[in-house]
Formats: structure tokens, C-alpha cells, sequence
């Protein structure tokens, strides 16, 4: 694992304002990502695990506070900048997968290279074969209504690393799924990781998951109370 | 492209309802160009073949409105000119004296037409019009009158006309003719007022021999008054042949009315359909924003995956497209198929108090129906734009989404 950071926060706060009630999300995280790491991002619900995701995705803004990504400040972007910044050094990983409904699951896991400019034959070779790791090639041609949970998980997976991003943010990527499929999710992404040096950060509040990563970061009242780094557990592929 | 289609499908009350919103203008403007273009059509053939022919060369000279016509006393010096320039397709003379018909104590302002009859008769109708007697052949003494002519001086084939011809340069010349046949006009102003006689007759009552008003010509490749480049284009070249002291007209020049078709009809019909075309374009303005409010969530993963707003808005517009596309395209097929369904059948027949009306005008009492290939294309183009033009305000609206609130947004 390089020490390279390839994320790095300085004392972010996001507070949300309803009317004239402030609540405050993120109350000043200091945190920093090095390349080819697997993080997650633990505590209890309200504990301000997808905002940090959010900002840290550059799809919110902070109320305060820095984030560089790769040495760019994400607050010196505008808004099409910090699209394509999304686009070429981010992967994202939602709770509910988030596939677009009309397109295969070829076509999804190949949307991103879509956006990126990508010519039609690499981005289809460079689908498939991202699918074939995760094992779900055999569905690249049904749409995702057709498959279970599970595989529709790995599909957003599959989105989130075939454009090699810099990143990959993923919130609560198995709450969704049951405790094996979680658990096998979580393999594979760890799999990801270690083949591809992917630099993960994902947030959950599912304990059992948590003896996968190499590191856990846990915040409380958007806070880290706690950042331990942990020996590396060999995982099985899926 | 492969996406939007998809959408498409996954809504397909709403898109049906798009569909149709964008094809029943094209249907309808279609159809309107169809019958616009057939009564133009209409229009200008009677007028060309009964009145005016595509063009004239007439003796320069003022001449007071309704007033004869300056005499040509050489028209066979010009007719050699014209029969050298390229785009003639026929031509003739004619002698038109305003005159007095008179029968049994009554009488009736008149227009004679002295023409030649071989001649006249492979473009003007009116000697396939004959109702009851014959028509002229040259040389004999005899008049073909309308139907409502006839009637007005009771006059029947064979009963003699007085005609009383008058030219401001000759005199006055009269005339004791047979009538030869009634012809059935499809202007009833027409019948009231064209007398057809032979040239020679013509020439008595201008009591000039040898002399014309005109020289009538048809240009060849001329299907319609959308063809009137080439009248121009031959006009222009006569023009440049001819002596000083005459004039060559167009038909537009020669019947004035003939441009309150294009002037005050047409206008009227593209604001008609101007109107459908917006209510079209409301219609798919609303969808579309139905569609990127039902979408917001999906639509919002697509922005937080790095989607430019430049790239959402092509989505909406893509989808915007394509509907009016399809519906353009059917539309317009639809009222192809109409008019050339119609126009197999030689027309729609007007019924009853229409058609009327329609003889009144000087129409036929037949809605003949014509639409070309560009007028389609345009028509359906004209759709698209307004399709593209409604779906630009939820397109905005899609690419201006904030990824985190676009995906809170529950479908």
C-alpha cells in the first residue's frame, strides 16, 4: 500500500439548515486517504457516514473546511468541473445500487466510460471484463430489474471500478443485501483492492463486515472518535 | 439515442400521448397544404388556360382599365420572335374587344376573345366545355356564349347575337353572328362575359385585318404556379427580344387576384396551424417535464456519476426528439396518404351548398388535394423544431437537479 493520500480533509463541518434550526452533520474531520487503501467509515445512524461520503464525492458542498482530491481543492471547482472531477477520479457505490433501469447491465457498467469519451469497443471489452471478475457476466445483457439484489449490487460495483477511478466511495453498500451476500459483496470489493489497488472508502454501520478492511474509521456525532489501522485479513473470492 | 428510445418505451401511455400531440398538427398541415396547394393549382389553371395563359406580349400603351387592348398590327413579325425562344411551349393570338352582345332587345356587357380555334383549343377549355351546339372552326361566322350568357339574353345555338365591337383607335364595328355553341363555365362571371369568336370576326368588329391585342404563350415544364421561375425566366428573355414598344406579362401581372392567394389564404392557414403547432408543443412541454419530475431520482445518479448538465439536457432533448420524429414522420405519412388517396379518386366532390359556393368563388365545385416531398419533409421538420424549442424548459430543469436532492427524490 503506497502512503501516497489520494483524499485529504482539513477540519470539515457540514451543518444543515432548516429554517432557522441548524444541525450540524460534520463537525470538523480531519482525515486522510492514502492510494490502494480499504476503509470503512462506522458509527451509529445520524453519525454523519454519508455526508462525509457526500462531500468527500463532491456531491454537496461543506460548510466548511477543505477537501483535495489527488492535490485539487474541491472548493475552488465550479460545478462542471467538479462533474468531470466526479467523473475521472471518483466511483460510486449507493445503498439502493442506483442502476439506470432502461440500460443492461452491460450498458450501465459501461455508462461511466460512456460519459468519459470512451470508444464503444474498449468500453464494451473493458465492461465485460470487469463482470467477468465479479462473476456476473452471464447477466450483461438483462436489464437490472432482472437480477437479484445481490447482483445488482456488484453491477453499481462494477460501474464504480471499470473506469479505474482514483476512488471508489461507497455508502452503505450492504444494507440492502442479506449477511451472506453482504459478506461476499465485501469480499469482492476487497478483491478489487488488492488486484487493482483500488482505493476504497465505505460507510456502514453492519459490524460483521468490519474485519475485512484494513482500516476503520468510526465517527460519532460527526466526529472520528476513532481511526485504527488493522492487519490484513485474506479474503475469499466470490 | 439507445436510452432515450428506452425511455420511451418504459412510458408508453405518455409517449402515445406525446405521439400524438406532435403527429395530428403534421396530419393536419399536411392536409391544409394538400388542399391549399390543389386549390392554387386550381386557380391558376383556370386562369392561365380560360384567361391569361402563362404570359402575354401586348403593345406597349396605356390603356384604361377594362378598355381595349392596343392593337398589334404585325403579330406575325412577333410570333417569329417568340417561336425562337427557348421555354415556348405554345403560343397563339388573340384579339379581346370589350363589346356589346345583343338578343331580342336585351343586352349585356361583353368579352370578345378572337382566337384561332385549332389553335386555341390544345390549351383552352372551352371547346371541351360545350354544352349544346358545336364549337368555332376558322373562318366560319358564329360565337360560343356561356351558359349564364345565354341565359341572360335568351339567346339558344343558332339564334343570332348583334355584336357591337369598340377600339379606341379604329371605331366602333358591328357584327350580326349566329351562336355556335353554349359552353358551361366554372366561374359563372366567366360564362357571363367570355364570347369566343374566330380571329377573322374578331378583326371585323376591331375593323383592323390582321391585327391582335396578344400573343398568348405556354411555357413548357410548367405544372402549377410554383413553377413560375420558368414563366420568369422565359418573360425575362422575351423581354430582352422583343421591341421596345411591347410588353410581355406574367400571369401574376396579367390576373392581380391570383396573389390574393398567396398574400391573404396562406397567411391565414399558417397562423391556423401556427396555433396547432404551439398547442403541440405545450403538449410535449408537459410530458417531458412529467417525465424529468418522475425521473429525478435516476436522473440525479446520473449527475452524481459525472454527467455534465450538458449531457442531461441532451438526454431530455434526445427523448424530445425522437417522439417528434416518429410523430412528425406518421403524421406526415398519414396526410400523404390521404391527399394521394384522395387524388385517385380524382378529388374530393364538394357537397351541396359548397359547391355552390365553390362556382361562386370561380373554384371547381372538386377540392383537388397536391402536397410535394419537400413540403412533408418541412412540415415534419417545422414539428421537430417546435418539439425540440418545448422540450428545452424541462431539459433546463433536469440539468440544473442537484445530484444529493435529485437522489433523495422518491420515485
Amino acid at each position: 500500500m503506497s502512503t501516497n493520500p489520494v483524499m485529504r480533509t482539513e477540519k470539515l463541518v457540514k451543518t444543515y439548515k432548516t429554517g432557522s434550526v441548524e444541525t450540524p452533520a460534520l463537525r470538523g474531520v480531519d482525515l486522510e486517504l492514502c492510494r490502494g487503501e480499504f476503509t470503512a467509515v462506522a458509527g451509529p445512524s445520524g453519525s454523519g457516514k454519508s455526508t462525509l461520503l457526500h462531500l468527500l464525492g463532491g456531491l454537496d458542498r461543506p460548510t466548511s473546511g477543505e477537501i483535495f482530491l489527488d492535490g485539487v481543492l474541491l472548493s475552488s471547482l465550479s460545478r462542471d468541473a467538479l462533474s468531470r472531477l466526479r467523473l475521472e477520479k471518483i466511483g460510486f457505490v449507493f445503498q439502493a445500487y442506483n442502476l439506470i433501469p432502461v440500460l443492461t447491465v452491460l450498458e450501465n457498467t459501461a455508462f461511466v466510460l460512456e460519459l468519459r469519451g470512451v470508444a464503444l469497443r474498449e468500453r464494451i471489452a473493458r465492461a465485460r471484463k470487469i463482470l467477468g471478475e465479479l462473476g456476473i457476466e452471464k447477466y450483461a445483457n438483462q436489464f437490472p430489474s432482472r437480477i437479484s439484489g445481490g447482483e445488482q449490487q456488484r453491477v453499481a460495483v462494477a460501474r464504480a471500478v471499470v473506469a479505474e477511478p482514483a476512488i471508489v466511495l461507497a455508502d452503505e453498500p450492504t444494507a440492502n443485501l442479506d449477511s451472506k451476500t453482504s459478506l461476499e459483496l465485501i469480499d469482492l470489493m476487497r478483491h478489487l483492492n488488492s488486484e487493482h489497488a483500488a482505493t476504497f472508502l465505505f460507510a456502514t454501520h453492519d459490524s460483521r463486515l468490519l474485519d475485512r478492511v484494513s482500516r476503520l474509521v468510526t465517527l460519532e456525532d460527526g466526529r472520528i472518535v476513532r481511526d485504527e489501522h488493522r492487519v490484513q485479513v485474506a479474503t475469499a473470492r466470490v | 439515442m439507445k436510452q432515450a428510445w428506452r425511455h420511451l418505451w418504459r412510458s408508453r401511455r405518455r409517449s402515445l400521448l406525446t405521439l400524438f400531440a406532435v403527429l395530428i398538427p403534421v396530419f393536419i398541415l399536411v392536409l391544409e397544404l394538400g388542399l391549399l396547394n390543389g386549390e392554387n393549382k386550381s386557380l391558376f389553371e383556370n386562369t392561365v388556360k380560360f384567361e391569361t395563359g402563362h404570359l402575354q406580349i401586348q403593345k406597349a400603351g396605356d390603356r384604361p382599365e377594362g378598355g381595349a387592348l392596343p392593337l398589334i398590327d404585325d403579330p406575325e413579325r412577333i410570333l417569329g420572335i417568340v417561336d425562337h425562344t427557348p421555354g415556348i411551349a405554345w403560343r397563339t393570338v388573340r384579339l379581346d374587344l370589350p363589346a356589346l352582345a345583343s338578343s331580342g332587345g336585351r343586352s349585356q356587357g361583353i368579352l370578345i376573345q378572337g382566337v384561332m380555334p385549332e389553335e386555341i383549343g390544345q390549351v383552352n377549355p372551352i371547346g371541351k366545355l360545350i354544352a349544346e351546339g358545336t364549337y368555332l372552326r376558322t373562318g366560319e361566322r358564329g360565337a360560343v356564349i356561356g351558359k349564364e350568357l345565354s341565359s341572360l339574353l335568351v339567346a339558344k345555338v343558332g339564334d343570332d347575337l348583334v355584336l357591337l365591337g369598340a377600339h379606341p383607335d379604329t371605331g366602333i364595328g358591328a357584327a350580326n353572328v349566329p351562336v355556335a355553341g353554349v359552353y358551361t363555365a366554372p366561374d359563372p362571371t366567366l360564362g357571363r362575359t367570355v364570347v369566343q369568336v374566330d380571329l377573322g370576326l374578331a378583326q371585323t368588329l376591331a375593323r383592323r385585318p390582321g391585327a391582335a391585342t396578344s400573343i398568348v404563350a405556354f411555357v413548357s415544364g410548367v405544372a402549377g404556379p410554383w413553377d413560375a421561375p420558368k414563366i420568369d425566366r422565359v418573360v425575362k428573355e422575351l423581354r430582352a427580344r422583343l421591341p421596345s414598344d411591347y410588353k410581355v406579362l406574367d400571369f401574376r401581372e396579367l390576373a392581380p387576384d391570383l396573389k390574393t392567394f398567396e398574400t391573404v389564404v396562406r397567411p391565414i392557414h399558417v397562423l391556423f396551424m401556427a396555433i396547432f403547432f404551439i398547442l403541440g408543443g405545450l403538449v410535449v412541454l408537459n410530458t417531458l417535464f412529467l417525465s424529468v419530475m418522475e425521473r429525478t431520482h435516476e436522473l440525479g445518479v446520473v449527475l452524481a456519476l459525472g454527467a455534465s448538465r450538458h449531457r442531461v439536457m441532451q438526454m431530455v432533448l434526445t427523448e424530445a426528439f425522437l417522439l417528434a420524429l416518429v410523430g412528425a414522420g406518421i403524421g406526415a405519412l398519414l396526410g400523404a396518404g390521404l391527399v394521394g388517396l384522395a387524388e385517385s379518386g380524382g378529388g374530393l366532390k364538394l357537397p351541396g351548398v359548397y359547391s355552390d359556393f365553390a362556382r361562386v368563388m370561380g373554384m371547381e365545385p372538386v377540392l383537388h388535394m397536391r402536397v410535394t416531398l419537400s413540403e412533408l419533409v418541412m412540415s415534419g421538420l417545422a414539428m421537430v423544431g417546435v418539439a425540440l424549442l418545448a422540450a428545452w424548459v424541462p431539459a433546463r430543469r433536469a440539468a440544473a437537479l442537484e445530484p444529493v436532492e435529485a437522489m433523495r427524490h422518491v420515485d
